[in-house]
């Protein structure tokens, strides 16, 4: 599971900026923010099911969480002329 | 000559071992190291972890535009697992807008081993295009 995403980006003025983002914080706003999301994944599956796309929740929920213990050592940089981010996962 | 050769030499000079004895000891040990040495050329491998994209283009002004990517090869078999979650009626409006852009595929023909198959053999690709102003390169690492 990722443990820090760090992200660089190059400011207007041409100097660049680093963020370190804890994933345990963001686990922790998610938690917070729990009631909602449930919410919003009953919502989205009645909306499925109206529409007829039927989606598993439990394998969309393992999918994702394979997704996520999958992502450290993953790298994107693009550097095209003003535009310059470096976004790395540990 | 390596260590054991020496100690062998040793025990020859001290007199512990006659001069048949050491020449019986230092074939063994001429037979023992190319054996090694297959060993160690024949071992596997390491698996490759990542796949890298890299983009280069000096088309576009002074400095060159850059692409840098490293994608875990564990995190494209979770995207393929995920793409066996795709509901029928979706695949089926994917496939008829393939089939409309001139890509006929049947993407529900695509069987999730099939595709993890795919990703297994990738260490194998490498893609290296080199043009006057851009130069692209894929490979596992």
């Amino acid at each position: 599971m990722p443990q820090l995403v760090t992200v660089r980006y190059r400011r207007p003025d041409g100097r660049w900026r680093r963020l370190f983002i804890p994933v345990l914080l963001v686990l922790v706003v998610l938690l917070m923010l729990s009631p909602l999301l449930v919410l919003a994944a009953l919502g989205g599956l009645i909306v499925g099911r109206v529409y007829g796309y039927r989606v598993s929740f439990l394998g969309a929920l393992g999918g994702l969480g394979q997704v996520l213990w999958a992502l450290p050592g993953a790298r994107l940089e693009i550097d095209d002329g003003q535009t310059a981010f470096l976004i790395r996962v540990f | 000559m390596d260590e054991q050769g020496r100690q062998i030499l040793m025990m020859l000079a001290e007199g512990k071992i006659t001069a048949d004895e050491a020449e019986r000891l230092i074939n063994a040990l001429e037979r023992q190291q190319p054996e090694l040495a297959a060993g160690a050329e024949s071992r596997p491998k390491a698996r490759p972890k990542y796949l890298r994209v890299l983009v280069e283009d000096t088309s576009t002004g002074d400095e060159p535009s850059r692409i840098n990517i490293r994608v875990p090869l564990q995190l494209l078999r979770a995207g393929v697992r995920l793409t066996s979650l795709v509901p029928p009626k979706a695949m089926t409006k994917i496939n008829t807008e393939l089939a409309r852009s001139g890509v006929p595929i049947d993407l529900s023909e695509l069987k999730p081993a099939q595709l993890e198959e795919l990703i297994d053999q990738l260490h194998e690709v490498t893609v290296d295009v080199d043009g006057f102003t851009s130069k692209v390169q894929v490979f596992c690492e």
